[in-house]
């Protein structure tokens, strides 16, 4: 609530820049809160979920630019796309345990980068551009406007965040966050442990390639730089500052580090030396994260 | 509510020449067991006798090397841990195997949600499931666990841990359940608290239970395999494994009467 009314106020009195960052924080966010789902509930951490960001924008610039679907339909289809993808790679990891998971998901993540940094038809290291744009004329509207693509991402960002609320309070998400605790019993007790994490790391690599459409929307070009691990390093980072296991922290996580990395980098070059503290910081003191501090601070009030 | 129907005729568990080795070690030499409907079975033997690799292998958490399990007439031996608690077999551990950050109440109700497969189910809020957390509460009643519902199962004393132990693997509604050591690391008044607790469990529920309190053990049994170095040493009614000179001498020496 008090997110989506900064979200608002910030879109309704910042410029034309800040209206720009509100998007790319709403974009950060569904990414953020898709890793989330993941690492946070499903007990998989992952240093290779850009590749699915990536996949959603490759998949768009694709779909609009060779084979010129209308944007408004190549966008789901990415989605999807990017679900049988991610099907096919957790049908082979998600058994996988702790660091080989780690190590596996990178993996992934690098042989998609590699492939694209390659690839001729996508424009190799240096992309392509060009990726047409949902037409919103008949709502009144054009995403080439930061205000308008700024409404459209955090109205995006909000209806993830209330379907995976939702999801999480499922009875779904109550046995997923009982195998997360103890897969071992779980299993004891009947329930197909892995179909579980296949369903998760699925829809989780879902959102995040609607986050990446979404970014590709906002910037009409795709690069490899898109799924590169260093970006799924500081998404989870994002999470782990926000706090991990909550959807909320994400989201904080997502602005905080997406609002710092473009203040800091314009005021110091040594940027990342800043934020590399705070983050040690925040592992060393406030394990839960921002939101955990916070809603723990919260629970120590007398109640009223 | 999940019914499980009783095909009748054959026995309700069966295994047959389990063998098992870990290298040179041979957990299990050819173990047979058979269970009716509704047994009460016991396994006792020393510690080291092979009792905690045999449940591993009747509930599929190790493959054996050679022989094979039923359930109901039904081959299961190719079968993992989760698929046998769906064909109807599950069990407790040794070692408490909880979900110690839930309450008590929550653990039991996201086991009965296991049991019916309800975790399919994402559209609306699980605390909203009325009839899983109705047959969740029945379950804390039958386990004596009634007054501890909100309570989170960390915070709860170790016996009373030991009760939800056996608690979960009620709520999957199983039609075999193995109890491995109930009553380990138990008080004498906790323990008498399990034993009433493993009296009073469904007459039709097929049980099978390591135990070394032999006092229990004769209490409750209606048959008794004695494990020696992974083989079967003598199996009977508890009056026969009494009177039996050979278990006398390597096992019931010192405890028997």
């Amino acid at each position: 609530m008090v997110l989506l009314a900064a979200a608002i106020g910030t879109w309704w009195f910042a410029g034309y820049a800040g209206q720009d960052r509100l998007g790319e924080i709403a974009i950060a966010a569904i990414f953020a809160m898709s890793l989330d789902l993941m690492v946070g509930y499903g007990g998989m951490v992952s240093l290779g979920h850009a590749l699915f960001f990536g996949l959603g924008a490759y998949a768009l610039a694709g779909l609009t630019l060779f084979l010129k679907w209308p944007p408004g339909l190549a966008l789901p289809a990415s989605v999807l796309l990017t679900g049988l993808v991610a099907f096919a790679i957790g049908r082979l990891i998600v058994h996988l345990g702790g660091v080989f998971f780690i190590m596996v998901t990178l993996a992934f993540g690098q042989m998609g980068w590699a492939w694209f940094a390659r690839d001729r038809l996508f424009g190799g290291i240096a992309g392509l551009s060009g990726i047409p744009q949902i037409d919103l004329s008949l709502l009144g509207g054009d995403l080439a406007n930061p205000a308008d693509f700024a409404i459209v991402a955090v109205t995006a960002a909000t209806m993830v965040y209330l379907a995976l609320a939702r999801l999480i309070e499922s009875p779904f998400g109550a046995v997923v966050s009982a195998l997360h605790r103890n897969a071992g019993r779980a299993r004891a007790l009947g329930c197909p442990v892995q179909s579980y994490k296949l369903a998760v790391f699925t829809i989780a690599a879902m959102l995040a390639s609607l986050a990446g459409t979404l970014q590709a929307q906002r910037t009409g070009f795709v690069s490899p730089d898109l799924l590169v691990w260093t970006s799924s390093g500081e998404l989870l980072i994002m999470v782990i500052i926000g706090g991990i296991g909550s959807l909320l922290g994400p989201i904080a996580g997502a602005a905080l580090w997406t609002l710092l990395h473009h203040y800091l980098s314009a005021v110091t070059p040594y940027w990342m030396l800043i934020m590399g503290a705070f983050f040690i910081a925040i592992v060393l003191f406030a394990a839960e994260g921002l939101y955990g501090a916070l809603a723990r601070l919260a629970w120590r009030r007398p109640h009223v | 509510m999940r019914s499980h129907g009783w095909r009748g005729g054959g026995p309700m568990f069966r295994a047959e020449g389990l063998y098992k080795s870990f290298g040179a070690l041979e957990v299990a030499r050819g173990i047979s067991l058979t269970l009716p409907r509704g047994a009460r079975h016991a396994i006792v033997g020393p510690n080291g006798s092979g009792k905690t690799t045999l449940f591993n292998l009747l509930s599929g958490e190790l493959a054996p090397d050679a022989g094979r399990v039923f359930i109901d007439g039904r081959d299961v031996t190719s079968m993992p841990p989760d698929a046998r608690a769906r064909a109807g077999l599950t069990r407790s551990f040794q070692k408490n195997n909880l979900f110690p950050e839930l309450t008590v109440l929550q653990s039991l109700a996201v086991s009965v949600a296991i049991g019916d497969g309800a975790g399919a189910v994402f559209w609306r809020p699980f605390v909203r499931s009325a009839d899983i957390f109705r047959r969740a509460t029945a379950i804390a009643d039958r386990i004596r666990l009634t007054s501890h519902l909100e309570t989170v199962v960390d915070t709860l004393p170790y016996g009373t841990q030991r009760q939800l132990e056996i608690g979960l693997a009620l709520a999957i509604e199983p039609k075999i359940l193995l109890l491995d050591e109930p009553t380990a690391g138990m008080s004498a008044d906790e323990t008498a608290e399990m034993a009433k607790l493993i009296a009073a469990l469904p007459e039709d529920l097929t049980l099978l239970v390591i135990e070394h309190d032999m006092e229990i053990v004769f209490d409750f049994a209606r048959r008794i395999t004695v494990l020696d170095y992974g083989s079967v040493l003598a199996e009977g009614t508890p009056a026969e494994i009494r009177a039996s000179p050979e278990v006398r001498r390597r096992y019931l020496g010192e405890t028997a009467p």
